[in-house]
């Protein structure tokens, strides 16, 4: 494919919109991408304070899987996956899908009937998934020191095949671009900083560009989701962390797939270019600094040599952190809210890259219908208050 | 007094380097109290008490150790100072051991582990605190200008901190 | 890294510290009397700002205490008077 030179206009921001989405990841493009493409809106705005795609969007490390334990869960990934496999054809961009493999390593007799209840429950949901012995992870993933006298010796591992990663910068291009040409102005620099109310409801957004009204705005904000929230007198039960992850040197191809390891706490792969790609849990305090602390980056570089001690020969090139908005049960929320016209999508924590499709797909039912799809009905604001979480820290602990 | 069961979690253990040896079975026993009749060290601050050391654990507990064997009479001490007062006395020696880390390479060899700041400005003889080297948590205590190091850690963690400081002393010996 | 200042210690480097989150959330004096959304809220929602936020740490590998601090949330900067 010969590159285009523009992948989207630079359009003139119009002073009202049908539906104003606030944040240029991931979610906000393919949630107005599939808003013109599923349902015909097309007067639509992504506001983005800084640049396409530089928040998150650009800082995970772009595991893909489905294989999350809740029967919720398990519908809304694997409906992103299903999502993913037809995405570089339907977008008629290559988004460079690797369904290379996710293995979920298993350190401790806990781990091992974690992990064989979750392969059990992800096959009652028609989600690929695999029970591994330590030989057969070994002949899956070459690398992995399964030797038996480590202090935590590989017992087992989940395998979802059709796991695997994407390139991220491809995948915003991708949905940016298809959203433009189906009319949707992507407008950076744009910050919101306040919303214009009519009675109880949101009309439309302040912005450092000035107000614009809308029919109905929607937040794809990712860890910046409790201070805009708040703008509208809206308390969130989430809380922002640093999450960080490096990259080594670009490196000939040595890790075929993507292991992960809860108890060790580290998970890696190998990009398309060859860097080693390594990531691993939040900072334990909230901030908004885009800023973590050496001490985690050295535990995951131990945690990773211990698993794979060729890795000794490796070099770290970069390190980063972006904010991630954790929720109390590790699950999203995605739906409306208690103010008219105001719609929410966050909660996503360390793992929304690889929801992106399904993400957008349900929030622009949502926004469209004034409701939410069955696919994110479980995942609304009011099961804090029903009591009807939807808990993932199991599936989700390294949970990327 | 000290019996033939007793057992340090460090016994078979060589250390490889000079400087660094095993202070098996000091006595040591923990006070929490609010106020006690003698000066007691403030915080980070060794001090003494009838010829036992007291380290400064916490805004209301301290750690009194001293020679082998020694612990049933510093309870004694401790209880005769305590009279009506209240407060808690408990023998710990069984909690920790001691390591003794000294010379001219004492400092950097702890630096590689601890994230306290050890400069002799900050950190001198005399100074104690409750910290981390490497991973494990530790009492450490500065005795004298050599420097000399004490370093007190549980009995669980101990024979991994010797592998530890076996590996952070070997480029200098 | 932050350097966290024990209130009884002194400045501290982070790793030996553990997180609490928000501080001064009150347990409410007469739980059966909230609403179902009052519950919820006072068991699942915290502040998240961005900028000054008080919160609790506890110096576990220190003296074992509890304490509030101001943080800003933007800087990392420990408010003195905290
Ligand atoms: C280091 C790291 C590793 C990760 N690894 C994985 C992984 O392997 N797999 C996986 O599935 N997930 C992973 N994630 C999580 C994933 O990146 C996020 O869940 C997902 O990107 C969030 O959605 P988004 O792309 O829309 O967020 P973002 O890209 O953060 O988009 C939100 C946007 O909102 C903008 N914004 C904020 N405030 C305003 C405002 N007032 N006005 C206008 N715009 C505003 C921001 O600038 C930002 O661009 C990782 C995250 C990080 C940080
Ligand atoms: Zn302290």
């Amino acid at each position: 494919m010969t590159h285009p030179d523009r992948l989207w206009r630079n359009p003139c921001l119009k002073w009202s919109y049908d539906v104003v989405i606030v944040g240029g990841g991931g979610h906000g493009l393919a949630t107005a991408y599939y808003l013109a493409r599923e349902h015909g809106i097309t007067n639509v705005a992504v506001l983005e304070k800084g640049w396409l795609a530089g928040g998150n969007m650009a800082r995970n490390t772009t595991i893909i899987r489905s294989n999350y334990l809740m029967d919720e869960s398990a519908a809304i990934y694997e409906h992103a996956m299903k999502l993913w496999e037809g995405l570089s054809d339907e977008l008629d961009y290559d988004i460079l899908f690797s369904q290379r493999g996710v293995l979920n390593l298993a350190h401790t007799l806990g781990d091992v009937r974690e992990g064989v209840r979750r392969v059990n429950a992800n096959r009652l949901n028609g989600v690929d998934a695999e029970w591994l012995t330590p030989d057969q992870v070994k002949e899956f993933c070459p690398i992995v020191d399964i030797s038996p006298d480590v202090r935590y010796p590989v017992l087992g591992a989940t395998l979802q095949p059709r796991g695997g990663i994407a390139k991220h910068d491809h995948v915003a291009w991708a949905y940016a671009r298809a959203a433009d040409r189906l009319g949707v102005d992507l407008v950076q620099g744009c910050e919101v900083t306040g919303f214009v109310r009519s009675g109880g409801r949101v009309v439309g957004v302040d912005t450092n560009r000035g107000p614009i009204r809308a029919g109905a705005v929607a937040l794809a904000s990712a860890g910046h989701s409790s201070v805009l929230a708040s703008l509208a007198g809206l308390r969130l039960p989430i809380q922002s962390h640093p999450l960080q992850a490096m990259v080594s040197e670009l490196l000939e191809p040595v890790h075929p797939c993507v292991v992960m390891s809860n108890h060790v706490h580290v998970y890696v792969s190998q990009a398309h270019k060859g860097e080693l790609v390594l990531g691993a849990g939040i900072d334990p305090f909230n901030s908004y600094a885009q800023r973590g602390s050496v001490h985690v980056v050295e535990h995951q570089l131990a945690a990773a040599l211990e698993l794979f001690p060729v890795f000794g020969h490796a070099h770290v090139l970069r390190t980063w952190a972006g904010i991630v908005d954790t929720s109390p049960d590790a699950s999203p929320i995605v739906g409306p809210t208690p103010v008219p016209g105001l719609y929410v999508n966050c909660g996503w924590g360390t793992g929304g890259f690889k929801a992106t499709p399904a993400s957008g797909w349900v929030y622009a039912h949502t926004i469209a219908h004034g409701e939410p799809h069955a696919l994110n009905r479980p995942f609304g604001l009011d099961r804090f208050t029903t009591g009807a979480l939807v808990d993932e820290h199991g599936a989700a602990a390294v949970a990327h | 007094m000290t019996d033939d069961l007793m057992r340090s979690p460090l016994a078979g253990v060589t250390f490889t380097a000079p400087f660094v040896r095993e202070l098996p079975f000091l006595a040591m026993v923990n006070l929490r109290v609010g106020t006690f009749p003698h000066p007691l060290p403030g915080p980070n601050r060794v001090g003494t008490l009838d010829g036992r050391d007291v380290l400064w654990l916490g805004p209301d507990e301290w750690l009194v150790v001293g020679p082998p064997g020694d612990a049933p009479a510093i309870e004694t001490l401790l209880h005769q100072a305590l009279g009506d007062t209240h407060g808690s006395v408990v023998d710990v020696s069984a909690n920790r051991t001691t390591l003794a880390v000294s010379g001219p390479h004492a400092r950097d060899t702890l630096a590689k582990g601890c994230p306290l700041d050890l400069h002799p400005s900050v950190f001198g003889p005399g100074h104690c605190a409750q910290t981390l080297l490497a991973r494990a948590q530790v009492v450490l205590r500065q005795v004298d200008a050599d420097p000399t190091y004490h370093v007190l850690v549980r009995g669980s963690f101990a024979p991994y901190l010797a592998e530890w400081l076996a590996d952070a002393t070997r480029e200098f010996w | 890294m932050l350097l966290i200042r024990c209130p009884w210690c002194g400045p501290r480097n982070e790793v030996e510290f553990s997180y609490g989150g928000a501080a001064d959330v009150v347990y409410p004096p007469d739980p059966d009397a909230l609403s179902d959304a009052e519950w919820g809220e006072y068991v699942f929602v915290r502040d998240n700002p961005r900028g000054p936020f008080a919160e609790r740490w506890v110096h576990t590998a220190g003296c074992r205490r509890w304490f509030r601090a101001v943080r800003n949330t933007v800087t990392h900067e420990f408010r003195e008077e905290s």
